[in-house]
């Protein structure tokens, strides 16, 4: 009898199956770890902080200046290194010669490119992300009011898959050496110079990425601060990018051997409907017009919630005459108030003088070409009103001041201003109300300004013609806060008797000048004072 | 590199091309200032395209040429760029003139051969296309202080700033010795390379 071993054969393994999903995943994963912006986020940090963090931290803490800043540094400084970067993994196949090794894997040509795409677009979000972070972080540490402004930080983050799907585009259907920097270089050339062809407010150009409100105005720090924040512009901008990265990576299976037919007739539909969306956001951005708060409105996607005026408490001074601001300008009120308190105390009390100085919104209106003009929205208060309405030199200029400049800017407009409503200084007035003025200015005014001479009676332009390179950040036309011309004083000049008029009164101390205006003012706005009888 | 020079030409004679048409244009000021350096970064660039090789360390023992004829390349390269940048800007309103042409050119490219020098030809884009980026901001800032006067900075400098046109000499000249020297940081036998 014979033994017989049984034995049973070993199966064989059975294949792995992996759920669609996972493979992808690890797809993606090998794709993040041998993708070349991983390299290049040192690159685009760099420029971030040398070209925008830099100069956001320079401006006053306000979120509408620090978000649009945002915007349009953050898009520039992310173009260039993620379309090279893009172009150069979309070149890959073809410069590494393996376009025939991985055509034959299992995964159809379009998936293995997506993935690359995505690698890359994700390693650029998250430098975004977090240049972003840091900003509106410092940001929300130093702001005194308000919050972060979401629209500007989504145009920026909807760019980068939109460079990304360009530049991968051009590396795959133009692969070479010279593609991802020639790539690079004129997405930076379309980006920061389409700007160029915008006219007015009514502009197709306005769907470029980097156009936050009328270009040539700049960031204006009077604009979303009594107002919301129109997300019109940036809506149709969302739209352009997302319609154009869709069409381009839709265009990457058109392509015979991107994939089966049917993936190819839907990346076509991609492709169109891609295209139709620009298109129409392109469209949209045309009709756009720059509304009274300096933002641009759309009209098909305006929400008319967003002209209501922004609730706030104004927080106001405890000078003799309180001064209060808009809680997004708390920052300026010492300054405001150290350098207007002076004025106020002689002031306060005397009729004509207000009980509340109030600051103010501007109301902006779109001149010829990319001219805007500014202008208070209470031009004039009369002489009766409680209230005075004060606009921030910084409301009306692009530029951001010094403490010092701000205060000197606020005595020599806005505290001419008042001193001629209390005591009726300006054209047709007596020499004696141009004296006491003058002596009122001088008593006050930082480093010595005093009204020694009539300003010509032509008031200045509201818009002037723009003179040097103007960008966004920079303002060409504009009238200032004190730009009161009908209210101006005539001054004093050198060596006049209302000049020496002027120098006695101011040399009084503050407490007899205001007792002598307490009882005097009546008759000096009536004309009845002479020169002679100025204390 | 030689299979590279046509293209590269061709690459810098498009560019002198689209300067010169640009310029036929209406720009405000911005545009002026930023359109001559956009294009010379663009020159630079191709220029740099041109300096991956393929060869390894045989080649290298063997071929004692090899450093004296990529030298020759990138100069006669930069040469030209800089001559039809010039060229183009001939009778227009180029904005720095001949000058601003010559300190650009030479100093980007210094940038691009370092960066091949040090990250190989692959990347030796980023450093010029980063630098364009900051340069462009340097000149905005010209307008919007605080400027950067730094002279690393040379395209926001005068055409006839020392100090800038020593910078950019001084990175051109250590970008063309580095590569002439020990050339691209490429893989020998890369086909990305060849």
């Amino acid at each position: 009898m014979t033994a017989v071993t049984r034995t049973t054969a070993a199966s064989r393994p059975r294949p792995t199956v992996r759920p669609p999903g996972l493979t992808l995943l690890r797809l993606l994963r090998l794709e993040l770890r041998h993708n070349a912006m991983a390299w290049l986020l040192p690159v685009a940090i760099g420029l971030f902080w040398l070209t925008t963090y830099r100069k956001d931290m320079a401006m006053p803490p306000l979120w509408n200046l620090r978000a649009t800043g945002l915007q349009l540094g953050a898009v520039l400084d992310f173009a260039v290194p993620v379309t090279g970067a893009a172009a150069w993994m979309g070149s890959r196949e073809a410069r590494r010669r393996v376009t025939d090794l991985v055509t034959v894997t299992a995964r159809p040509r379009w998936a293995r490119l997506l993935a690359s795409w995505a690698a890359t677009t994700i390693w650029a979000m998250v430098g975004y992300l977090g240049c972003t972070a840091v900003l509106y972080g410092v940001t929300a540490h130093q702001a005194s009011w308000g919050g972060p402004l979401w629209w500007p930080a989504a145009v920026g983050a909807a760019c980068l898959p939109a460079f990304s799907a360009l530049g991968f585009v051009l590396g795959t259907f133009l692969p070479g050496r010279f593609t991802a920097p020639l790539a690079a270089i004129a997405a930076f050339f379309v980006v920061a110079l389409s700007t160029e062809l915008i006219r007015g407010s009514q502009s197709y150009w306005n769907i470029s990425p980097i156009v936050t409100g009328p270009w040539d105005l700049g960031p204006q720090a009077g604009v979303a601060t009594f107002y919301p924040y129109l997300p019109d512009l940036s809506i149709a901008q969302v739209m352009f990018l997302a319609g154009l990265t869709v069409a381009l990576l839709g265009a990457l299976a058109l392509p015979a051997g991107s994939g089966g037919r049917a993936l190819r007739t839907a990346a076509a539909g991609l492709t169109g409907a891609g295209l139709l969306a620009a298109g129409t956001a392109v469209w949209l951005a045309g009709t756009g017009t720059m509304d009274a708060h300096g933002m641009i409105g759309i009209p098909a996607l305006h929400d008319a919630a967003s002209d209501q005026p922004l609730r706030f408490t104004p927080v106001c001074s405890h000078t003799a005459i309180p001064v209060c601001l808009n809680p997004a300008f708390a920052g300026y009120l010492s300054v405001m108030a150290n350098a207007l308190a002076p004025l106020l105390s002689q002031l306060a009390g005397l009729p004509g003088a207000p009980t509340r100085i109030v600051q103010d919104s501007v109301i902006y209106q779109q001149g010829a070409g990319n001219s805007v003009t500014i202008r208070p929205r209470n031009p004039a208060d009369g002489d009766s009103s409680p209230v005075s309405h004060l606009v921030l030199p910084d409301q009306t200029q692009g530029q951001a001041m010094t403490a010092s400049q701000l205060a000197s800017t606020v005595i020599t407009t806005y505290g001419l201003e008042l001193v001629a409503r209390v005591t009726g200084d300006g054209p047709g007035a007596s020499p004696a109300q141009n004296a006491v003025a003058a002596a009122l200015m001088r008593a006050v005014s930082v480093g010595g300004v005093l009204v020694t001479q009539a300003p010509s009676n032509q008031c200045p332009p509201v818009s002037e013609p723009q003179a040097g390179p103007v960008r966004q950040g920079e303002q060409g036309h504009r009238s200032g806060p004190g730009t009161v011309c009908a209210s101006q004083s005539q001054g004093v000049a050198r060596g006049t008797p209302a000049a020496a008029a002027a120098e006695r009164f101011a040399a009084r101390p503050a407490s007899v000048r205001h007792a002598w205006l307490v009882r005097h003012l009546a008759a000096l706005r009536a004309g009845q004072i002479t020169l002679a009888q100025l204390p | 590199m030689s299979r590279r020079v046509p293209f590269a030409m061709l690459a810098i004679a498009a560019c002198a091309i689209g300067l010169r048409i640009a310029l036929l244009g209406h720009w405000d000021a911005y545009g002026a200032l930023q359109l001559p350096l956009i294009f010379e970064a663009a020159a630079a660039v191709s220029v740099v395209a041109t300096v991956a090789s393929p060869f390894g360390e045989p080649e290298r023992v063997a071929g004692r040429w090899l450093p004296y004829v990529r030298l020759a390349v990138t100069a006669a390269l930069t040469a030209a760029a800089i001559g039809l940048l010039a060229a183009a800007g001939t009778g227009a309103n180029l904005s720095g003139g001949t000058l601003d042409v010559l300190r650009n050119v030479a100093g980007i490219t210094g940038i691009g051969l370092l960066c091949a020098a040090a990250l190989g030809s692959g990347l030796s884009w980023t450093g010029p296309t980063g630098y364009l980026v900051a340069a462009v901001y340097a000149l905005y800032t010209q307008w919007h202080p605080p400027a950067l006067t730094t002279p690393w900075l040379w395209p926001a400098r005068p055409p006839h700033d020392l100090g800038g046109a020593i910078c950019a000499v001084l990175v051109f000249t250590c970008g063309v010795a580095v590569v002439t020297v020990r050339g691209a940081r490429d893989r020998p036998g890369d086909p990305a390379a060849a």
